[in-house]
């Protein structure tokens, strides 16, 4: 079986809480053609749409206004993705394909609902990839919504980026606070900085600088959230690893966010990643010549994760006796 | 999808993403049954997987029998059959000799 990247479309979720600068963002990408031939689905839980108007540069736009995407307005973006497969696969040619579709959700979305609802999808699940979880910060409320809002804190841990936006009006030293914070809140991610939507340098790291105390809005689990490294090992054991893996978000799924990582298999390099309890089927990815230093390494996030003893657990499965 | 019982509903599950070809796909079918039935002792669970009818088939004891799709399904089922969900952080796992 031939060994090349599959057709899906890579789906990009782009969150974050109300007014955290998402669709300035989002609009400012789009004018660099950060995204390449993308098609833009915008959501806005209100029944008055009005930030299309700021997006004409997306190669195709859809607005789903009166509900979030997350909850109660899920099934109109099932119609919409499905809608969007079915007319691309009518194009024969695939440089005029879309390659991709950028979703804003609402600002009170949980990019985790949506990943889930993507997966449990029949259809969905064959055409579509979630590529990335984009979620916008801004550097002037996060703090306060990391504090009150458990949706706010959903968001963030769900990020494989997290943009800060409004950085420009911030302090420099809430600055470094902010991203000390962010790191402990959700040590995988990449931090970025933003001013009107441009990037700009972030403060340099400052390790000094303690994070913030964000109290525990879970109620049960006061944990820290611990990343934590695995390594498979140059022959990976495909199927005792995933044996493993599968028992473990089986039991312990609620606390580990995510997992994140490619491993070498027979059918091709595979990226493995997770959204708490949904595991997305691999994506192919190109094969290289040489292994890289990455490859066989898989990132697992959770609370109160104890890498001696996941180590350990993994190696009993591994290990035939 | 197989008309008659529904498997595989999606593009196969994740857990079985490792192997592209037919007699890989088998034997790591085989594999599994095995890697199961090891870590799986001590619970009164047993795991069959003859390669002959999609799934795996997972049984008590007491007799009592299941066939699940996949390892997902597969550990949900273990829950519900022996009342204890199984937990690879188990003391158990955590010693050092293996």
């Amino acid at each position: 079986m031939s060994k090349v990247p599959d057709g899906r479309i890579r789906l990009t979720i782009l969150g974050g809480y109300l007014g955290s600068g998402k669709t300035t963002w989002l609009r400012h990408q789009l004018h660099e053609k950060r995204f390449g031939r993308v098609h833009v689905i915008v959501n806005e839980a209100a029944e008055i749409p009005v930030d299309d108007a700021l997006l004409g540069a997306a190669d195709g736009l859809t607005v789903l206004a009166g509900g979030c995407v997350c909850c109660a307005a899920q099934d109109s973006l099932r119609r919409t993705l499905r809608q969007l497969c079915d007319d691309r696969s009518k194009i024969s040619d695939p440089s005029s394909r879309i390659a991709r579709i950028v979703l804003e959700t609402s600002g009170l979305a949980d990019p985790a609902a949506i990943a889930t609802m993507i997966q449990t999808d029949p259809m969905l699940v064959r055409q579509i990839v979630i590529a990335q979880i984009i979620v916008a910060a801004d550097a002037l409320h996060i703090i306060a919504q990391l504090r009150h809002e458990r949706l706010g804190r959903a968001q963030i841990e769900a990020a494989d980026d997290i943009v800060l936006t409004k950085t420009d009006a911030a302090r420099h030293d809430d600055l470094s606070r902010l991203v000390a914070t962010l790191r402990s809140l959700n040590p995988g991610a990449t931090l970025t900085a933003t001013a009107f939507g441009s990037q700009v340098a972030l403060p340099p790291p400052a390790p000094d600088v303690p994070p913030l105390p964000v109290p525990d809005l879970s109620g049960a689990d006061p944990r820290p959230i611990i990343p934590c490294r695995l390594d498979l090992g140059a022959v990976p054991d495909w199927t005792a690893f995933t044996v493993w893996l599968s028992a473990l978000l089986h039991v312990h799924g609620v606390r580990i966010m995510r997992v994140k990582g490619v491993v070498v298999t027979p059918a091709g390099r595979l990226l493995l990643q997770t959204v708490r309890k949904t595991v997305q089927s691999p994506e192919v990815l190109p094969d290289r010549a040489t292994a890289t230093d990455t490859d066989n390494q898989i990132v697992l996030i959770g609370r109160g994760l104890h890498p001696p003893d996941l180590r350990q657990s993994l190696c009993h499965f591994t290990t035939s006796p | 999808m197989c008309a008659s019982c529904g498997f595989p509903a999606a593009p196969g599950h994740w857990t079985e993403a490792g192997a592209a070809t037919a007699p890989d796909r088998i034997r790591e079918r085989f594999r599994r049954a095995q890697i199961l039935r090891r870590v799986l002792k001590g619970t009164g669970l047993t795991v069959h997987d003859g390669g002959l009818v999609p799934g795996i088939q997972l049984s008590t004891l007491t007799g009592a029998q299941t066939i699940v799709p996949h390892l997902e399904q597969l550990w949900i089922e273990a829950e519900r059959m022996t009342g204890t969900p199984f937990d690879p952080l188990d003391p158990k796992f955590l010693t050092s000799d293996v």
